[in-house]
This record gives structure tokens, C-alpha cells and sequence, in this order.
């Protein structure tokens, strides 16, 4: 599964005048958890969102295992084997969990309108194996009792956890999870901190981790890239980071109350 | 909050991918198959108005399926329905048509072959709509699509050649399956009953009816209707797990379509003539297209039994109405302010809009559940 390092090299992104990215470079080796945090402004969420293929960089390019990701269209992700999880969750609220995780298994299955609507055999001898795949991976992250129930009855932290199966569902080699924990108090990010922690050891798949919870980060990522006005300005172990002049400057000087704040 | 997400962290002997196949279901199971057997036998017991009237039910229950999958399931709302109805219609008037006529157009073709086509037909010219519709959104798709009908009118006006033109309209051919003909030809005979024209013909509608029904209700239970639901409800969600959102958009433009332009033909049997519009409003104005839309919302959007319903009360309403008002002696005025059945039942289902707006947005398939639920023993969320 792992094998595939995700590496950014010199990605410059530009709004206008302003620099949101300024030659940016890191790379995430397979197996790992590697966390991009930052203050607010920082240039996670553009950074996040020119892996993600929604904004085109400048220049620089983004490169996953061999192939060359740079501007790729956001649909074309899964099949490469990179599943995102969602800041605002993003599911269908009527659906149920085991129907919104089913959606992760889209470019996996085939089939349109007739096919489905004709329930041919080999659809639906797919959509059993595909459904208990999905159903598997919901018990794995404590969906199991919830398969049935709508997604927009459960929890905040359960909604969470359905969006992060459904990425999982892609059976990505990459998981990009992007601010997974705004809007948690601690309880919720704790719990999270322990699933994330868990698909790391259990599934030997790769993380990308963009967070602005220091406390979340430091506890589980083996690497962390720090960004401040959309530039790279520590890159290292968390502890190494942790204690680094710059990173302190740039996370106490601009917003003192940022990663203690409960949602 | 953390006690409700402790209650769901409790491990459950053996989840089931599948919902158990528990009471409900074989209830639910028992009830359709007994609608079914009642519908195939009422030929055999109803009067050919009553059948004519449960014919035209079974016309909207096609077109309304078709556009609960569009507007219900997929979010794009259309009231483009009337133009694809008119489509379906002159598609199959057209392919059936004799050859050879000076004035009309016509290729001759079986009438199984024609309907095929005419499905097919408007399921390209809904595709052909798809860079429109994946552009706009909400109600500007809606106006846009709008547009459709008076392109409908327009040219179901002008193209006489095909139409017939709105004075004297243009008969179709009447259905034949493999040289069986859904007219009064030949004799035929269901327990002492003659199977005539409006008999068949109601076996015909019930067959169609079935196809869209099972159809629907496959794709959408399956990976496409999951793409659907998907691009309606959150698009970079549904982009990041691979769907290509304007393909499916068009897509599911093209079905629904197919699922009108099907009702179309419906519509031309029905009538025995294709007749274009005099005005907006007609057999494929925009009233036409409000009334299907009034069918998916009280039946509940994206519901496809929901939209069985909604075609029966729409569609049924105004023809129960006239078949009574001859027994009781209503509506006997004439003229612009006179109480028409259709004038009743609009405002019937106006109100039935009304009422499940405000008290019930799920419509009668949310009132559905609910019932069903009941015989379930629940673990389902409060």
C-alpha cells in the first residue's frame, strides 16, 4: 500500500500581489504522518488545496510516487490513491453512514444508470463485497453500530469519523486530512487524536495532517512542517520543531490564543 | 454530547451490511405485490373512464419518477419536464408515422422500435442540455430550463411537418408488440371479459410503469445513486471521491429525460393525437411542468414511490373529479369563472404543497417512513 512519497517542490502560489506560497517544499514519506500546521494566514489551506488539485500553483510542482500530480483534477485523487477528508465533514445528512462511506468506494465499482438500475448479477455481487468492505471499515473507526443511522443524526465527533471512512473507503495510499479537529472541544479531539493514531498503525498508509491544534499535532505526527506567510519556516521531528525559535515567534507573536482554544 | 458519541462507541454483535430483511420489509414486500395483483385485475371490474382516468395516473407516475431523480436526488431543479413530455411525444408520433405523406414527416417504424426511439431521442436532447445545466444551479437552472417550454411551444407550433400543427394535430400510431395491437383489433378474453383497446392500453401503462419503477429504484439504491445524492448535497465532497461532477449532472439529465420523453409517448397514446399547444398552457405548458414538480414535493423529493403517489393525486384528481361531477351534477358552469375539475384540483394540490412545505418538507414519503418505522423495533436515531 505505502510506497508512494507525496513530495511539494517549490510550489509558489499567487493571489494577485500577494504570495500565499512562497516556493514551499516538503515531502511526506510513505508510512508516515507528517503534519503541516501553521497560524492562521499561514498558506495551509492553499497549500492543502494545490495538492488537492483545487488551486494551480505557479510554479513548482507536486509530485506523488512517480507521477507527476501538479493541477490534477480534483476527481481524478481517488484513482491515484489519495483519499481527503473534509474540514466541514461534507457528507449527505439524509443518508445513512454505510450509504455516505459507500460513496468512497465510486472509483473502485463501475456502472451507470442501467447497470444499477437493471441489478445485474455482477452488480450486485459488487455491491455486497464493496458494502461489506465499507461496512468493515465503519466498524474499524466505531461506526459499526451507526451503519443505518441517517449522518446527519449522530454527533459531531462520529461525523468526523464518517468522513474520515468514507476517505478511507477510496483505499487511498495517501489520507489527506485537512483541519480534522476545528470546531471539537478537547474530549472530541482527544478521541480523534486516538482514530488518527489508529489508521496509522493499523493500515501502514501515509498521513497528511493540516491542522491548526498544536496540541493534536505534536502528540502524533512523526514530522511537521510549520508554515508563516506562506513560507516553510521549520521542517523537522515534532519535538525539534516544537522548540525552535522561529516557530514559537511566528505562533505567539501573531495569535497568542491559537491551539488552546476548544471549539 | 460525548454520552450520545459513548453510546455509539458500544461494539454491536455483528453489524449487518445489509438492513436486516426484518417485518417491515416482507410487509412492505406483501403490500406492493398486493397493489400490483389489484392493478393488473382492475380491468376486469372498472369501467373504461375509471381506466382512462387510471391510465393517465400511470403518465405522470412515469414523468414523476424521472424528475424526483433529478430534482430530488440529484438537486438540479428543472422545469424543463413539458418540453421533454412534448419531445417524447412528436419523437414517437414521428418514428411510427406513415411514410409517404406529402405534409408530414414519418419513418414508419414498429411502434416498440418508436418508443424505444423517442426515449432515446429525448434522452440525447436532455444530454444536449448539460452544458447549461452544469453551469447554473438552484433557481437559475430552474429559469433556464424554463426557457425549454417555450422553445417546446414555439416549435410544436411552427414545425408543422411534424407536429401536425395546433389546428388539426397529427394521430400517432396506435402500440403494437410484436404485431399485438393495443387497439380494439382482434378479440380477447380475461374471464368473460373482453380485452379491448383501453384494457390493454392500461396493461401497457402498468407494464412501463413497472420498468421506470424497478429501474429507479435500482440506481438509485446503487453506486450512480450515490453519485446523485453526492453532487446534490456537497460537490468537492463528491469531486474528491472521484465522481466528475458535470458528467453526472448530465447524466442524470439525460434519465430523466428518458423518463419524460417515455411519459410523453404515454401522453400521445393517451390522448390517441399529438396536438401541440395553443398557448403556455396546454398538455405540455408550464402548468405541465408545475404540476410534476408539485407530484415530487408532496410525494418527497427524491422518493420514487413518493412520486408514484404524487402522479396519483395530481394527475388523478382533476379526472376522479370529472368522472363525478357527471354523477353528482357539479360543475355544470361554463365559461372563464366556471368551477372546472381541473380549476378544483389545482387548488387541492396548491394547498397540498402548502401543507407539506410547512408541516412536513419530506413529503408523503417522510409521512411513509414514519409509518414504517413503527413496525420496526428500533434502534433507529430519535
Amino acid at each position: 500500500m505505502s510506497g508512494a512519497e507525496l513530495a511539494v517542490e517549490n510550489v509558489t502560489l499567487r493571489f494577485g500581489g500577494l504570495r500565499a506560497l512562497d516556493a514551499v517544499s516538503f515531502a511526506v514519506h510513505p508510512g508516515s504522518l507528517h503534519a503541516l500546521i501553521g497560524p492562521n494566514g499561514a498558506g495551509k489551506s492553499s497549500c492543502f488545496n494545490v495538492i488537492s488539485g483545487l488551486y494551480r500553483a505557479g510554479e513548482g510542482r507536486v509530485r506523488f510516487g512517480e507521477h507527476d500530480i501538479t493541477g490534477i483534477r480534483p476527481n481524478r485523487l481517488a484513482k491515484r490513491g489519495i483519499g481527503r477528508a473534509f474540514q466541514n465533514a461534507a457528507l449527505s445528512p439524509q443518508s445513512t453512514v454505510l450509504d455516505n462511506v459507500m460513496l468512497g468506494r465510486y472509483s473502485l465499482t463501475r456502472g451507470g444508470f442501467l447497470e444499477c438500475g437493471l441489478q445485474l448479477p455482477w452488480v450486485r455481487k459488487q455491491e455486497r463485497r464493496h458494502t461489506e468492505r465499507a461496512a468493515e471499515i465503519c466498524e474499524f473507526l466505531g461506526l459499526g453500530a451507526a451503519l443505518h443511522t441517517p449522518a446527519g443524526a449522530l454527533p459531531y465527533g462520529a461525523v468526523k469519523r464518517v468522513d474520515i471512512a468514507r476517505a478511507l473507503a477510496v483505499e487511498p495510499a495517501l489520507l489527506l486530512l485537512d483541519e480534522p479537529a476545528a470546531g471539537m472541544n478537547a474530549a472530541e479531539t482527544a478521541e480523534l487524536a486516538d482514530t488518527i493514531r489508529e489508521i496509522r498503525e493499523e493500515l501502514d498508509i501515509s498521513i497528511l495532517l493540516v491542522e491548526h491544534d498544536m496540541g493534536l499535532v505534536m502528540g502524533i505526527a512523526d514530522r511537521v512542517t510549520v508554515l508563516d506567510f506562506g513560507r516553510v519556516i521549520a521542517d523537522g521531528p515534532p519535538a525539534e520543531v516544537q522548540s525552535d525559535p522561529e516557530v514559537v515567534r511566528a505562533y505567539l507573536g501573531t495569535d497568542s490564543s491559537d491551539g488552546t482554544e476548544a471549539g | 454530547m460525548s454520552d450520545r458519541t459513548d453510546t455509539l462507541d458500544v461494539p454491536v454483535a455483528a453489524p449487518s451490511p445489509k438492513p436486516r430483511r426484518d417485518l417491515g420489509w416482507w410487509i412492505r414486500l406483501a403490500l406492493w405485490l398486493a397493489l400490483f395483483v389489484v392493478l393488473l385485475a382492475l380491468p376486469l371490474y372498472l369501467e373504461a373512464q375509471w381506466l382512462k382516468a387510471g391510465q393517465y395516473m400511470m403518465v405522470g407516475a412515469v414523468g414523476a419518477m424521472g424528475l424526483t431523480l433529478l430534482t430530488g436526488q440529484a438537486g438540479q431543479l428543472s422545469l424543463a419536464h413539458a418540453f421533454f413530455l412534448l419531445a417524447g411525444a412528436t419523437s414517437y408520433t414521428v418514428l411510427s408515422g406513415p411514410t409517404g405523406d406529402p405534409e408530414l414527416v414519418g419513418f414508419g417504424l414498429d411502434p416498440l422500435l418508436a418508443l424505444v426511439g423517442a426515449v432515446a431521442v429525448t434522452a440525447v436532447l436532455g444530454l444536449a442540455f448539460a452544458p447549461v445545466a452544469a453551469r447554473l444551479r438552484g433557481i437559475y437552472l430552474g429559469v433556464a430550463s424554463l426557457a425549454l417550454v417555450f422553445l417546446g411551444l414555439y416549435l410544436g407550433q411552427s414545425a408543422e411537418s411534424l407536429t401536425g400543427g395546433t389546428s388539426t394535430g397529427r394521430p400517432p400510431a396506435s402500440f403494437e408488440l410484436f404485431g399485438f395491437p393495443f387497439s380494439n383489433e382482434g378479440e380477447l378474453e380475461i374471464l368473460g371479459v373482453p380485452i379491448r383497446e383501453t384494457e390493454r392500453v392500461w396493461y401497457l401503462f402498468l407494464a412501463l410503469v413497472v420498468v421506470a419503477f424497478l429501474l429507479a429504484r435500482g440506481a438509485v439504491g446503487g453506486r450512480i445513486g450515490r453519485a446523485w445524492r453526492a453532487v446534490r448535497d456537497n460537490e468537492s465532497a463528491a469531486a474528491a471521491m472521484g465522481i466528475s461532477v458535470p458528467g453526472v449532472k448530465a447524466g442524470v439529465f439525460a434519465v430523466s429525460s428518458a423518463y419524460a420523453g417515455l411519459a410523453g409517448v404515454m401522453t400521445v397514446l393517451w390522448f390517441d393525437i399529438l396536438k401541440p399547444d395553443e398557448s403556455e398552457f396546454g398538455t405540455y405548458g408550464i402548468n405541465v411542468s408545475i404540476a410534476y414538480l408539485a407530484m415530487i414535493i408532496i410525494g418527497g423529493l427524491g422518493s420514487v414511490s413518493g412520486a408514484l403517489v404524487g402522479a396519483v393525486l395530481v394527475n388523478g384528481l382533476p379526472q376522479v373529479l370529472a368522472l363525478y361531477s357527471t354523477d353528482l351534477g357539479w360543475f355544470t358552469g361554463t365559461g372563464e369563472n366556471a368551477f372546472t375539475p381541473i380549476l378544483i384540483s389545482s387548488f387541492v394540490y396548491g394547498a397540498a404543497i402548502v401543507l407539506v412545505v410547512l408541516f412536513e418538507p419530506g413529503g408523503l414519503a417522510a409521512i411513509g417512513r414514519r409509518i414504517a418505522g413503527l413496525t420496526r423495533r428500533g434502534k433507529d436515531p430519535t
